[in-house]
């Protein structure tokens, strides 16, 4: 049974934890298409000083999220995905930032949950919102800004299984990152 | 104030717009002003003070320097223009900078393998321009390609999946590392690695083998010591498979009683199809040869060759594995067998061991498996409250009360029998010189002699060695007639060889299947599978040191214990063969008792028995209790203890043997 070099393909799920004292902590985690993990990278606490908080208003989750912790992950992990999938549109932007394809998954009441094969599903939701596509059981929304990179996910969207539970490797992450919170807390630094 | 204000404005209009600071300086007049006002309230203070005066002159010299001069010389002043900004600024400037963050970074051994296939296929590609090892690789996707789904890899159904229980791997409780507590926590649901396409599973497994293998995984030291019929053997090769899939481990080895390597063998292909094993056999060249071979991940071997061909490698030489698991473990027990010894000797990383009875006959048993699994130091003597605390942190048991609530119901059906006369006869006879026997032997008693008595008394309730006679042969016909006509089939269990050899021929017409320790090996799989396959059969005749592990003979729905064994937990092991995992209808135990003979008294002192271990393996657990009976309890059996003693001193040996 050949599948050419379908296992090659890495999905990245990036996400991060906010922590009342010590700020954000970003989590990177690559998996094969069957959501096993490949490797994850988190960061330290990001603390944006009063400056930053002031200055980026309603635009300083995204910074943070996404310019400082997303790009400073993306560029660190050694197990390069194909496309990283994010929790909300607010952080499309980090696709200006890198080359690598960006999605953001869509809150689940805004998204159609029925199951058809995706093929036929995309090409209507091409009609109707062209920012937006299936992939497992999601639908997804992709920048803006960068078009060209529907037919490219597209293509990828074929290699996830239909049923693939995408939000399942956030609470991974989140668990990890609570995790490695609660550890560096109780270690004296 | 007015004077003030006016001078001011006069000063603005003057030098254009203002330049220096905003404030206007102190003027003249104001320090007049203030002047005035000091003077009055001095003088009005100095008219109620005596004042004196006090001479204040001081002897000053100036000593000649030479530097005198330059203090009488006035300081020389210049005039410099300075450039002010003509429009106001920000003041300080800020620009986005981008903030060194600190990362970490966990890589998984599949991620790993990956990194290292891409560098190598990098470097062979130099020459074709291939891109750089740091982007991901690009895929080609084959354009009849049909995504699987999760619930086509499960059970090749293409419904829509229910909501399904999530099991997570818990990081195990002596992962003090940050890398390896969150290694365990990336780990996607176990339902879901199950489905991945290399991994694809025979049968869903019930909620409670995922929560096993679960737990196996995450362990390095565990006694999985599920009830039998669970499905112990399927849940060891998951987590193994898991184990091996996550790169966690490369080399596995498992030891089981010999009668039991096929039985694995054919576990192994079933639930684990891509995973190679190589059973240890053969010649001792041979067998050198499998223990040192590389590239197999899973060693089956027995305990007999394990034992010699260990002792065959020099110090140190023996391969090393990642994980050594142990069935039916309670082959260690005695801590100072040549077993035990060489299984702890074995090089190893994880240990686990797997029994149905981790308590056969006494606590300190689980000492030698907790020994084995080095959760405690050599040669330690746990308490009670000890073993219980180990208990919880590295048993997993599990009964079928309280796992297969669906599963049909087990019937024990105890047959209590009178005596035929001819038996009873031969019995009252042996029972009473048997004991005038031990009575004379005195101090000199030895459990063995009682022993022995037990033996004959036993065999002659089974039936009497002159005449044939047998309570029990004859209902097992009736039982058997009723049987047969349904089409059903039966297991039967003795503690004999003779005494199965003397059933087949008067069970040969319900198609008698003879399988104990006297049949040769090779013999014996074709004898299970005749007796799945041919409706003629209806009847398998086992012994219980051979028939009573590992067995799956769940199309039986009946078994008859044709003698009572001395360990309730080797009974049950033997009843487990038919009541098991898969069998589809009630099985019916019968139980053969002989009413007022030796029997009734060894049922009564076993049944006594069954609860006092039963807290080490957790409340409400009713089926962990395995005892066989204790010198002390054979000689309670014949009340010698109070007829022989001299006041309260024991005779015969000290429980513990």
């Amino acid at each position: 049974m050949s599948h050419g070099n379908h296992d090659q393909f890495r999905l990245g799920f990036l996400t991060a934890v906010e922590d009342a004292e010590r700020g954000f902590v970003g989590g990177l985690l690559i998996t094969n298409r069957f959501g096993r993990p490949l490797e994850f990278q988190c960061t330290a606490p990001v603390k944006p000083n009063r400056t930053q908080q002031i200055l980026y208003g309603p635009t300083l989750k995204p910074y943070v999220l996404g310019e400082l912790i997303g790009r400073t992950l993306l560029e660190k992990v050694g197990v390069k995905p194909h496309i990283v999938l994010v929790e909300s549109p607010d952080l499309l932007e980090l696709r200006n930032a890198t080359s690598t394809l960006v999605a953001s998954l869509i809150p689940a009441e805004s998204g159609s949950s029925k199951r058809k094969s995706p093929d036929a599903e995309n090409q209507k939701l091409e009609q109707i919102l062209p920012n937006r596509l299936k992939l497992g059981n999601e639908t997804i929304e992709l920048s803006a800004s960068h078009h060209e990179d529907r037919s490219e996910i597209e293509k990828f969207a074929k290699l996830v299984p239909a049923d693939a539970d995408l939000r399942e490797p956030f609470e991974r992450i989140r668990e990890a990152l609570a995790e490695t919170i609660r550890l560096s807390m109780a270690r004296p630094a | 104030m007015a004077d003030v204000q006016s001078h001011s404005a006069k000063a603005q209009t003057a030098s254009g717009p203002l330049q220096g600071p905003h404030w206007s300086p102190l003027q003249a007049l104001d320090a007049l002003e203030l002047g005035r006002h000091t003077q009055d309230s001095l003088e009005e203070l100095l008219g109620e003070v005596t004042v004196f005066p006090i001479p204040m002159t001081m002897r000053a010299e100036i000593l000649s320097s030479g530097l005198n001069v330059a203090l009488q010389r006035w300081p020389k002043i210049s005039v410099e223009p300075l450039n002010m900004p003509k429009s106001p600024g920000l003041m300080p400037t800020w620009k986005p900078t981008r903030q060194k963050i600190t990362t970490f970074g966990l890589q998984f051994p599949e991620g790993a393998s990956l990194i290292a296939k891409q560098d190598a296929d990098a470097k062979k590609d130099q020459a074709a321009n291939a891109p750089p090892s740091s982007a991901a690789p690009p895929i080609e996707i084959l354009p009849d390609y049909e995504p699987p789904t999760v619930a086509s890899l499960i059970d090749g159904l293409n419904e829509e999946p229910k909501k399904k229980q999530v099991t997570r791997i818990k990081p195990p409780d002596d992962a003090l590392a940050i890398e390896d507590r969150l290694f365990y926590l990336l780990q996607p649901p176990l339902q879901s690695w199950l489905a991945g396409q290399e991994l694809i599973m025979p049968f869903e497994p019930f909620p409670y083998q995922y929560e096993g293998i679960g737990w196996l995984f995450s362990k390095s030291s565990a006694l999985l010591a599920d009830e039998m019929g669970l499905g112990k053997t399927m849940q060891t090769i998951t987590a193994v498979r898991l184990l091996v899939r996550s790169g966690q481990v490369r080399r596995v080895l498992l030891v089981c009683p010999k009668p039991l390597l096929p039985n694995w063998q054919r576990e192994f292909s079933t639930w684990a199809e891509e995973l190679p094993f190589v059973v240890v056999e053969g010649d001792g060249e041979r067998r050198k040869l499998t223990w040192t071979m590389p590239g197999v991940p899973v060693l089956i071997a027995n305990y007999e060759s394990l034992v010699r061909d260990f002792a065959a490698f020099g110090e140190g030489e023996f391969p090393k594995f990642d994980l050594i698991i142990l069935d039916e473990a309670q082959r260690i027990k005695n801590r100072t067998s040549r077993t035990a010894v060489t299984a702890r000797a074995l090089p190893r990383r994880r240990s686990w061991a797997l029994t149905g009875t981790p308590i056969e006959n006494r606590p300190e048993e689980l000492g030698a498996l907790y020994e084995f699994l080095e959760v405690v130091p050599p040669n330690a003597t746990p308490d009670l409250r000890q073993l219980q605390s180990l208990a919880k942190q590295f048993i997993l048991r599990r009964t079928k009360n309280l796992v297969m609530k669906d599963m049909p119901p087990r019937l024990d059906r105890d047959a209590y029998l009178e005596l035929l006369p001819a038996q009873q006869s031969a019995y009252d006879m042996a029972e009473k010189e048997g004991v005038i026997q031990l009575n004379e032997l005195g101090d000199s008693i030895s459990v063995q002699h009682v022993f022995e008595l037990v033996l004959r008394l036993k065999q002659i309730t089974n039936f009497d060695p002159l005449t044939g006679e047998s309570a029990k042969l004859d209902r097992l016909e009736a039982d058997m007639e009723e049987i047969a006509a349904s089409g059903g089939k039966a297991i039967l269990f003795s503690q004999w060889t003779k005494v199965i050899d003397w059933l087949a021929k008067p069970m040969a017409k319900y198609g008698a299947l003879v399988y104990h320790g006297g049949v040769p090996t090779k013999q014996r799989e074709p004898i299970l599978a005749r007796f799945k396959e041919d409706p003629d059969a209806h009847i398998l005749l086992m012994s219980y040191g051979t028939g009573a592990v590992g067995l799956n003979l769940q199309f039986a729905g009946y078994v008859f214990l044709f003698d009572r064994w001395w360990n309730p937990a080797i009974e049950d092991q033997a009843i487990n063969r038919a009541h098991r995992i898969g069998c589809k209808s009630q099985v019916i135990v019968t139980r053969f008792i002989s009413k007022d003979t030796i029997e009734e008294r060894i049922d009564r002192v076993l049944t006594e028995k069954r609860e006092l271990f039963a807290a080490i393996l957790g409340d409400g657990d009713d089926t962990n209790v395995s005892l066989s009976m204790n010198a002390a309890e054979i000689f309670g059996l014949f009340d010698l203890k109070a007829r022989h003693g001299k006041g309260t001193r024991a005779i015969g040996p000290k429980p513990a043997a």
